[in-house]
């Protein structure tokens, strides 16, 4: 478990810093294999069913299909217009680090276990840091990612804290991910037929 | 078992309609066919519910109280007049001189897929039994209507459609924060039985710790207040609104948000014993409050007409939370009947908005004069739905306002009384002005005729008609008083 924080870690540092598609999904993918395997493994002291069903749905929805949606929306994109509006990353980075300690130091204040507080440190940091990318990313896919990466921050404190939602809201919960980076695909591949861009700061026109 | 059937019905009209097997002529009879019989079932329902008002119907993963079938009333209502208006609406808006959608062929299945299903969702919403799938329903009816919203593919409502998931998303999952903090809160007070089940929770709810369910409290709030449409984090919902086909835009505006506040009452309804009355009521209230004051500003500047009625909605809901937020029996039961009044009403404005557009082919108010006499069919609806939405005698939402602002004073808040009468006035003077500049004047602009057909007309003045007898004769009718009162009780949760 104590490595799987620092894997963790590690991959969500490198997602701040990543520019590129392809491999930011791949970042993602990473990131949640991650989460499967602390699933499997929370999951284990509860019971084998207890731990197979939510580690082979969060392998087969967020390992396996997410990516491979989004690796292929990627391919069709045509980005002819390009426009490089993000910021240095940099900055995203630094914020990360800034959110991990946040979560120690609330960690610290509600958890007396370390291994625990390492994990909620981890959650925290997923969570500002998935709003972060959300809000400093232009690009719609890189958007995309910094959703994931909060929805799968929630989704590990939540082991955490109650080891596991009740399985019928858990089996939703995946649904709900499902149709959402589904219906995220098409919009921004409607998006690229009719601005010609995935970027998102060309959409500016709704106003007061 | 008649839940089985409401809920049934409109996913398989959804499933056949999205295969594109029926004819046109087929897919418009079975599609009112579908809503009426679900109507049908629902006022069933509802009238054998309010013969034994104390017995919730618990099947599987639903529960049904009275709340909840106040709530499948307003939706299921919506659904009747979606049903019984789309065929003139998806006619008028693929007509080959005018229409928007002109240029494509077989959307109507499509359409008709999507809006029943987001019907469907919705009315899950209103029916099951946990907070966890409540949780996973609202998120739903995020994803269907966003298809909805993006439904003509143009660069704007892509736009409304990209904001509108990405804001709604992240709120909804601090909701989703929220509920495992209250599940984390439920597993240490009261073990594992049934997991976040809302009855049980209710039941037990004061054996919760004070500072979990406080903090389960404020992502909620937050969560739920984003879906809302409550400032501050209100951003996607004029955009939405404004983009989406108008039918879409009615049932967002007359029943998503209200089956969100819906969920964050039944959520409050646990939290409320162990943090308190005080903190509560001045959250809603606050925002409330706070998002009536940022509508204002904004209608009166407006230059699209769908934008207004959706900063209108936005009024709305803040006297909504407010009113609710008093947590008076009467101000429950004046919000209630105010969702309800609101509902129909903002839908058939919603649709004169529509119709408005088509006719003269553009959104903007600041062009469109002399509709009373280029289309005075239209003018008239458009007159009526306004002096209905802005709460004048004697249409349904005088009284439900009148209510609301009444039990301001009763609850010993008359400066917040003072504030939102002054708030609701400047909405008044905005709306009114807008509206009258496009009724009266010189035309200016070449109208397409008067495009608002019989059966059409005949519904709006029905959801009109209903609204305001109903609300004027709330407690003299059978069934009504009794709901109301039963499901303000609900809402009320254990204070008196």
């Amino acid at each position: 478990m104590e490595y799987l924080v620092v894997l963790l870690l590690a991959v969500v540092y490198f997602q701040t810093r990543v520019m590129e598609l392809k491999r930011s999904v791949v970042c993602l993918m990473a990131q949640s294999a991650i989460i499967a395997c602390a699933c499997l493994l929370a999951g284990l002291n509860h019971g084998l069913m207890h731990a197979l069903i939510p580690f082979a749905l969060t392998l087969g929805v967020k390992v396996l299909f997410i990516p491979m949606a989004m690796l292929k929306l990627i391919k069709r994109i045509t980005d002819e217009r390009e426009i490089f509006s993000d910021i240095n990353v940099n900055y995203s980075t630094m914020a990360a680090a800034a959110f991990l300690v946040f979560g120690y130091v609330l960690g610290s204040r509600f958890m007396l276990d370390p291994l625990a507080r390492d994990f909620f440190a981890a959650t925290i940091m997923m969570i500002m840091t998935g709003l972060a990318l959300m809000v400093m990313r232009k690009r719609a896919i890189l958007q995309m990612c910094g959703l994931i990466t909060l929805e799968n921050g929630i989704y590990l404190l939540g082991l955490i804290i109650t080891e596991g939602l009740p399985l019928v809201v858990e089996l939703g919960v995946f649904l709900d991910v499902l149709i959402a980076v589904v219906v995220l695909v098409i919009l921004t591949n409607r998006m690229s037929l009719s601005f010609m861009t995935t970027d998102t700061t060309v959409m500016r026109k709704l106003k007061g | 078992m008649e839940l089985y059937y409401i809920l049934g019905l409109p996913l398989l009209f959804a499933v056949v309609a999205a295969t594109n097997m029926l004819g046109l002529k087929l897919l418009h009879i079975a599609d009112r066919l579908t809503a009426t019989v679900v109507f049908g079932l629902i006022l069933h329902m509802a009238a054998e519910f309010a013969a034994h008002p104390h017995e919730p119907i618990r099947q599987g993963f639903f529960y049904v109280d009275s709340l909840s079938i106040w709530m499948l009333v307003i939706v299921g209502a919506l659904y009747l007049a979606f049903a019984w208006t789309s065929k003139a609406y998806l006619e008028r808006d693929t007509n080959i001189r005018y229409g928007y959608l002109r240029r494509f062929t077989h959307l109507e299945g499509r359409f008709y897929a999507l809006s029943h299903l987001f019907v469907w969702t919705m009315m899950l919403v209103v029916t099951v039994d946990s907070l966890g799938l409540m949780w996973v329903t609202i998120e739903a009816t995020t994803l269907v209507s966003a298809l909805l919203v993006a439904f003509k593919f143009t660069r704007t409502s892509l736009e409304a459609a990209w904001k509108y998931v990405m804001v709604c998303t992240v709120g909804i999952c601090l909701a989703l924060l929220g509920t495992i903090i209250l599940y984390y809160g439920q597993l240490q007070a009261m073990g594992d039985v049934l997991p976040l089940n809302w009855e049980f929770m209710k039941v037990h709810a004061d054996m919760l710790d004070h500072d979990v369910a406080k903090l389960a409290f404020c992502f909620l709030f937050v969560g739920y207040g984003t879906k809302i449409g409550l400032a501050p984090m209100h951003a996607w919902l004029p955009d939405a609104h404004s983009e989406a086909p108008a039918l879409t835009s009615g049932l967002l505006s007359g029943a998503l948000c209200i089956c969100a506040l819906y969920v964050l009452l039944r959520a409050t309804a646990i939290v409320m014993p162990v943090v308190g009355l005080d903190f509560i009521s001045s959250m809603y209230v606050g925002f409330g409050l706070l998002t009536i004051a940022l509508a204002v500003p904004f209608v009166v500047v407006q230059r699209d007409v769908k934008r207004m009625l959706a900063y209108s909605s936005m009024e709305n809901f803040g006297l909504l939370a407010a009113g609710f937020g008093l947590f008076m029996p009467l101000a429950a039961e004046a919000s209630l009947l105010h969702m309800f009044n609101h509902a129909l009403v903002k839908y058939m404005l919603f649709y004169t908005a529509g119709t408005i557009m088509e006719t003269y082919a553009t959104k903007n108010m600041m062009r469109i004069h002399g509709m009373m006499q280029q289309a005075p069919k239209t003018a008239m609806f458009w007159l009526l739905g306004i002096v209905g939405i802005l709460g004048m005698p004697p249409m349904g939402v005088f009284f439900s306002k009148f209510y609301i602002i009444a039990s301001f004073f009763q609850a010993h808040h008359p400066y917040l009384g003072i504030l939102a009468l002054v708030l609701l006035a400047g909405m008044l003077i905005g709306i009114l002005y807008h509206a009258m500049r496009m009724l009266g004047g010189k035309p200016t602009r070449k109208a397409a005729g008067e495009l608002m057909g019989r059966l059409d007309s005949c519904v709006l003045l029905l959801m009109l008609a209903v609204s305001g007898v109903v609300s004027a004769f709330a407690y003299e009718l059978p069934y009504v008083g009794t709901l109301l009162t039963e499901a303000a009780k609900v809402v009320m949760g254990g204070v008196q």
